[in-house]
């Protein structure tokens, strides 16, 4: 059997007439769940009438019945059988402001540090290169090469990439002795791939250190 | 003791006439030397008028010297704004120089060759073997390593190893600089004509010796506005006419030359494609040195575009491609070039910002290579409120992918 469900509240509030009032009646007549929760309805309303009134007498007879409740001496009880205010002591309690500002402390602790890590997190992310971009050596022989083509001087190499190097000040010629001489880009070139198209196979090592 | 007159007289004779001989030797010698000079400059032209240095008169404003330099370039006509020397001898020396870049081109010649420069990271000197078949291939062989060869055709390219001496390179110092034939001189052990390069405000720029009989190029000096050398180029030992001893390999090698970049028909046009596709790339760089060329390989993402840079002395090459730069390079060395991080090996410089990598090999003062550096766009590292807005943008796109 259903329950009279929302029509308790309907019925209570007296919105109920014709069949649908027999009706709920004769449902509450057998149904003591619904009679218990009509009853509770009731006194629930009546409570709510009771606070209607409070407000209507002002604000001063509010004031004077707070304190009245409180007395000299601390609580005075309940104000009635059916008074849903329950006055309490209204003192200093060291214990609870000092948890509430242990809390407010540790929420400001956690923001900072969320704050804290975002902004290290962005800034270490905000120096790197982006993971979608490629990541780049740039191929100097191929440079070099076609730098050379168009500006009609002998390729300038990478001078780390040789097996001589570099001199600092001026050389007095490829019998100086101790001056080296940077040795071209080809230089990296290994002997067998020198039977192979130059600008091919440094092509193909362009792509090879692509990502 | 008694001496003998016969004997004193002897003596005499012996030491006298030898050395006699001897003073005579050397003033046929000088004299010799002199007539091969007289007769080198009679063969490179009737027109050896050597005039005096140009000179920048004082307090004339720069435009209007820069105004009337450029009519005159309109005009075709030699640049001889600000300059004592006169149109024709100009003229001359530009003659020289474009028939110096020819000859580096047609003429036979091979030898060792050092290059000296001063670049960002210092001064490096390299020294090598180039041999070249006129008309065709040029060979270049770097000694202290393994035997390596690098060869390319020169059909529509000028060889490498002439010192800078080519058609399009004459062509842009005759409008840029002034030109003075300068007498003759020796290097390499060969007689040469010396054309010496001038700026505007009279500084000189470079110096070329020209083989006095072929015009090959055999030495090139260059420098910096204060005066500094920046560069010394030049053959230490050559030997013109038939090549021998060519590297065996180099046959094997010259098949795939200049197939692998494709050249720009208008370098201007192409720098306004580019620039519609977000590469801002400037038509002049700091310094005043104009684009000439473009030139690019690969395709799509992988594209390498080079950008070519030069008033004709100084030679700027731009390589620029999508990416950033790896976290590590081998042989590559972080620097700061006046506050902007780049990373340097030998006269490359490397940098990256905005999605592209910028890659630069210059023949030019460090000094230009920085100024130009700063010009440019990422090389400036980012700010802190630009890293951390990057950051957080990144940071945003791992949280939401889609977002």
């Amino acid at each position: 059997m259903s329950h009279l469900g929302s029509l308790v509240s309907a019925l209570i509030d007296g919105e109920l007439a014709g069949t649908e009032l027999d009706r709920a009646n004769a449902h509450l007549a057998g149904c003591a769940a619904c009679r218990a929760e009509a009853a509770q309805l009731r006194e629930l309303k009546h409570e709510l009438r009771t606070l209607g009134d409070l407000d209507g007498a002002g604000a001063g007879a509010i004031t004077s019945r707070l304190l009245a409740m409180i007395g000299p001496t601390g609580p005075t009880g309940p104000t009635g059988q059916s008074g849903p205010v329950t006055a309490r002591r209204l003192q200093r309690q060291p214990g609870r402001r000092a948890r509430r500002r242990r809390g407010r402390y540790a929420m400001w602790g956690a923001m900072s540090l969320v704050v804290v890590g975002v902004g290290a997190a962005a800034f270490g992310m905000g120096g790197a290169p982006s993971g979608n971009e490629p990541q780049i050596t740039p191929q100097l022989e191929l440079f070099d090469m076609q730098h050379a083509l168009t500006s009609g001087d002998v390729p300038f190499a990478d001078p780390t990439d040789s097996t001589g190097t570099r001199a600092q000040g001026a050389a007095k010629g490829p019998a100086a002795g101790p001056v080296k001489a940077s040795s071209v880009k080809a230089s990296s070139v290994k002997a067998s791939s020198v039977k192979t198209p130059v600008y091919a196979s440094l092509r193909a090592s362009a792509e090879a250190t692509r990502p | 003791m008694r001496r003998s007159p016969a004997l004193l007289v002897s003596a005499a004779v012996t030491v006298t006439i030898p050395g006699v001989l001897a003073i005579l030797a050397i003033l046929g010698h000088q004299h010799a030397v002199a007539a091969t000079d007289a007769m080198t400059v009679t063969a490179i032209s009737d027109d050896s008028a050597v005039g005096p240095l140009p000179s920048a008169p004082t307090g004339t404003q720069p435009a209007v010297r820069d105004s009337v330099a450029s009519v005159q370039r309109t005009s075709g006509t030699p640049v001889t704004v600000l300059s004592d020397v006169a149109a024709s001898q100009q003229a001359f020396a530009m003659s020289l120089l474009s028939r110096a870049a020819a000859a580096g081109q047609a003429t036979s010649y091979q030898g060792v060759e050092r290059s000296s420069q001063t670049g960002v990271d210092g001064t490096v000197t390299m020294v090598s073997q180039v041999w070249h078949q006129g008309g065709g291939l040029t060979f270049i062989r770097t000694s202290g390593g393994a035997t390596s060869v690098i060869s390319y055709e020169s059909t529509d390219r000028s060889a490498a190893g002439v010192f800078g001496v080519t058609k399009s390179m004459v062509a842009l110092l005759g409008q840029h600089y002034v030109a003075v034939y300068r007498g003759t001189g020796a290097t390499g052990g060969r007689v040469a004509a010396i054309v010496e390069v001038y700026r505007f405000d009279g500084s000189l720029a470079a110096r070329f010796w020209l083989d006095s009989r072929t015009l090959v190029p055999l030495r090139r000096e260059v420098f910096d506005p204060s005066a500094k050398l920046v560069s010394d180029d030049s053959f230490v030992q050559v030997q013109i006419g038939a090549v021998t001893d060519r590297p065996a390999a180099a046959t094997a090698v010259s098949a795939a030359s200049g197939t692998a970049w494709v050249t720009a028909s208008s370098p201007a046009k192409q720098l306004a494609t580019l620039a519609g596709q977000g590469w801002k790339l400037p038509a002049t760089l700091t310094g005043g040195l104009p684009l000439y060329a473009v030139a690019w390989t690969g395709t799509g993402t992988d594209q390498v575009t080079d950008l070519e840079y030069s008033d004709g002395l100084y030679v700027i090459s731009l390589f620029v491609q999508r990416g950033a730069l790896a976290p590590s390079m081998a042989g590559w060395q972080s620097m700061s070039l006046n506050g902007h991080y780049v990373d340097v090996c030998g006269h490359s410089v490397t940098w990256a910002g905005h999605g592209l990598v910028y890659t630069m090999i210059a023949d030019a003062p460090p000094q230009t290579v920085a100024a130009v550096v700063a010009a440019l766009p990422g090389s400036v590292q980012p700010g802190l409120v630009d890293r951390l807005g990057r950051g957080l943008d990144r940071l945003a796109h791992l949280v939401d992918p889609f977002g």
